[in-house]
């Protein structure tokens, strides 16, 4: 079901937290709510959920104007940061909760709660309690829970915050499948890019209360609107360099790069290059010093100071034979050079 | 070793506190049970002595007649004690001379005995003298003050008592403390002990009753209410508590007075004036009930609504967006993680509540008649406060006995049916 918020505000007594805010999310949409502690996700989400009231603006689920429904008849599902089990009920308890306020029979209950944990792969573990289940198995029983009463929409608070590594990737793939299994309509609220790119259809960057840049993971990585959307997506991440736009680029005291095609301002402005842009591979072109080197077992992170200021990062195949204080000659990819101005915007 | 010494050092103030302000109370207090002490006996022991006034209940006791008639006639005994007395203050020859013509005579009045020393060879001329001289003799037990057993059963003897009477004339004659099981037996014969269990178990089933739930009810009501006004209306609800009890009490007895609040405002109605705590023990219980459940409500109100601010905020909201109203939110996810609060103010309110009687005390003394006596209640009437003036210490004792046990046996009750090991150990609330 399409999910659509209109000139969304949200105030905390004089503090607006949003204002003006637009989101459509498409039917069977994954969505990812991206931005840093403090942008206004978490708010957007509770308010979708219906557990804030909205300050102005409206909320619709398909055609339904829910802006001023209770959010216990909302038919959304939420799954929480910390999960939010009931510690005194069984997982199954737990998963049919949303069934037994609705007074719906115990037959009936049991048997949705069966497919949904067939559905999430917890059949076996359904007399525990929560504090028997290890975090993922809880996320698992959580994930039932907001989905047991076939919601319209299904909301998902950090999900994955609380997770060590190995299970974090486990889940990350584990709710991207039941999502896609099951067509609804989620939202993703996250501050991790990794998250956000790796399971959403569309990611919507949030800066304080607003959305920076509403698009597909690949073209928000590709195509920034900012400098600031350029900076919070990639891992490792990007490098900025200040420049000087005149024939060529000029970068710090002594170093030039090509102009890339379609650059069409002079003056100062940013340049924002990503490590994979930057190495061997791309030729040679500009000097430095390696000052920093950060192995990653596949892969290893090399900062180079360059000649003249500025720090370039690179990521390079482990095996390349770069030791701190090597001097290098490497090359940049040039049609993939972004260039901002001193604001931040791209240009 | 030294740290434990240390620890101990640390641990004394705590165990002296203990020590004299525990096991000392509850120590003495099974002494006093096992005694008939009372006013009148005093705590520190006693003397032999019967009085004018007592020679009614010895007829009643098993004495024979002729030694109760003995004591009663006794008069004046010309015994070896007296003489020397004699000697003492008259002269050696007036004794020798009564001593060898007189020794172990009567006299059944001191006029005969005074005619004797006049007619002495070597007479006491002085009237005054003869009387004191008299006085030296006089053998009656009757109103005579003995430190001892033995100084008492002498007497018994120099009045020629029979010595089968002597072991009960001494029992009759003990004016201190003895021990006893009779508290005991007595209390076990007495009606108004299960009165006094009936109602205690009355006024605190319904007092928790009404303290539990009415503690719920508020902490809960005032858990969704917004901030500012939650406050004001837990404040309000406190104050019960933080008033010095004579004062609450005081309020209440104004508005329950015969001229009070509730008769005025009942009066409008043609409600016939009366004192609506004290009227009947259905006003009196209720007066109770209330007073008492308003002061333990508060607390409870405290505890459960600090312990609903400890249940996270998501668990709510989680609830929320799964459907739940208000009520199923309260009966599905508050109450059930309550449990441990619930169940200790539970047991807290029952001990404290079977021990305490300073509000009934302050509010209807027990009455009407002795309809809200409770049994600590009673037993401070008998040992401390008795309209008759004769505090019976040990009575007093025993009743309290009585209590210590329940409290004890409850105690354990608790501790057990609730695990008390467990909920202390585990986290009440689990993430």
């Amino acid at each position: 079901m399409e999910l659509r918020l209109e000139k969304f505000t949200k105030a905390f007594g004089p503090v607006t937290v949003i204002q003006d805010m637009d989101l459509t999310v498409g039917s069977g949409e994954m969505m990812a709510l991206l931005g840093p502690s403090g942008c206004g996700k978490s708010t957007t989400l509770f308010a979708i959920c219906g557990i804030h009231k909205m300050t102005g603006g409206r909320l619709y689920f398909g055609d339904r104007d829910v802006t001023s429904v209770p959010a216990q008849q909302r038919s959304v599902g939420v799954v929480f940061q910390n999960y939010a089990l009931y510690p005194h009920m069984t997982a199954e308890q737990n998963i049919g909760f949303p069934l037994k306020v609705m007074r719906q029979p115990k037959a009936e209950i049991a048997k949705e709660v069966q497919r949904l944990a067939d559905l999430v792969q917890i059949g076996d573990l359904l007399d525990r309690r929560p504090a028997q289940l290890s975090g993922g198995q809880q996320q698992r029983v959580a994930l039932a829970r907001a989905m047991i009463r076939k919601p319209d929409v299904l909301l998902l608070d950090e999900p994955l915050a609380n997770l060590d590594a190995k299970l974090r990737l486990e889940m990350r793939a584990e709710i991207r499948r039941i999502q896609r299994e099951t067509g609804i309509t989620a939202i993703l609220v996250t501050h991790d890019q990794v998250e956000a790119m790796s399971m959403c259809d569309r990611i919507a960057l949030m800066r304080d209360g607003k959305i920076v840049q509403l698009d597909t993971p690949e073209r928000m990585y590709a195509d920034p609107a900012s400098q600031f959307v350029a900076g919070f997506l990639g891992n490792p991440p990007i490098s900025f360099l200040p420049a000087r736009a005149g024939e060529q680029l000029a970068i710090g005291q002594s170093q030039v790069l090509p102009r890339p095609a379609g650059l069409e301002v002079q003056g100062d402005i940013v340049l924002g290059i990503r490590p994979e842009h930057f190495g061997p591979q791309h030729g040679q072109g500009l000097h430095g010093e390696v000052i920093f080197v950060e192995p990653q077992g596949r892969e290893e992170l090399v900062d180079v100071q360059l000649d003249g200021g500025g720090i370039l990062r690179a990521i390079l195949p482990t095996g390349d034979p770069v030791k701190l204080g090597d001097r290098v000659n490497w090359g940049v990819s040039g049609g993939n050079i972004l260039a901002f101005s001193t604001e931040g915007v791209r240009l | 070793m030294k740290t434990r010494l240390l620890a101990f050092g640390f641990l004394s103030p705590a165990l002296i506190a203990v020590f004299f302000f525990f096991l000392l109370p509850v120590l003495l207090t099974v002494v006093f049970a096992f005694t008939n002490m009372s006013t009148s006996t005093g705590i520190m022991g006693g003397a032999y002595q019967i009085n004018e006034t007592q020679m009614g209940s010895l007829r009643d006791t098993e004495v024979s007649p002729e030694s109760i008639e003995k004591l009663e006639g006794a008069g004046y005994l010309i015994s070896e004690a007296g003489l020397a007395a004699l000697a003492e203050e008259f002269g050696e020859d007036t004794a020798e001379e009564l001593r060898d013509d007189y020794l172990g005579e009567t006299f059944a009045a001191r006029r005969d005995l005074e005619r004797v020393l006049r007619n002495l060879d070597d007479p006491i001329r002085n009237t005054r003298d003869r009387k004191a001289a008299a006085d030296l003799f006089v053998s009656t037990v009757i109103g005579e003050r003995f430190d001892t057993a033995e100084d008492f059963r002498a007497a018994l003897v120099e009045t020629g008592i029979d010595p089968a009477d002597h072991d009960l004339l001494t029992e009759f004659a003990y004016t201190g403390w003895t021990w006893t099981t009779a508290n005991f037996s007595l209390l076990a014969e007495l009606p108004s002990t299960m009165r006094y269990a009936s109602n205690t178990a009355f006024y605190v089933v319904c007092t928790l009753t009404f303290n539990i739930l009415f503690g719920l009810f508020l902490a809960i009501s005032t858990f969704y209410l917004p901030g500012r006004l939650a406050n004001t209306f837990r404040a309000i609800w406190f104050l019960p508590r933080i008033l010095p009890p004579v004062l609450y009490v005081l309020m209440w007895n104004w508005f329950t007075w015969d001229r009070g609040f509730i008769a005025t405002v009942a009066g409008w109605f043609g409600a016939p004036q009366q004192n609506w705590m004290l009227h009947t023990s259905t006003h009196a219980w209720t007066a109770v009930i209330l007073i008492n459940g308003f002061v333990g409500a508060s607390l409870g109100m405290i505890l459960f609504s600090s312990a609903i601010k400890a249940i996270p905020t998501s668990m709510l909201y989680a609830s929320e967006v799964d459907g739940a109203n208000r009520w199923q939110q309260v009966r599905y996810i508050i109450l059930p993680q309550m449990r441990w609060p619930i169940l200790f103010m539970t047991s807290y309110q029952t001990l404290s509540l079977l021990t305490s009687f300073e509000y009934i005390l302050l509010a209807t003394d027990g009455g009407p008649g002795r309809s809200t006596e409770v049994w600590a209640l009673a037993a401070y009437h008998t040992a401390l406060n008795n309209y008759g003036g004769n505090l019976q210490y040990g009575l007093g004792a025993a009743y309290a006995l009585a209590l210590v046990f329940i409290g004890i046996a409850l105690s354990i009750l608790y501790l057990r049916f609730f695990n008390f090991k467990e909920l202390l150990s585990k986290p009440r609330i689990e993430q």
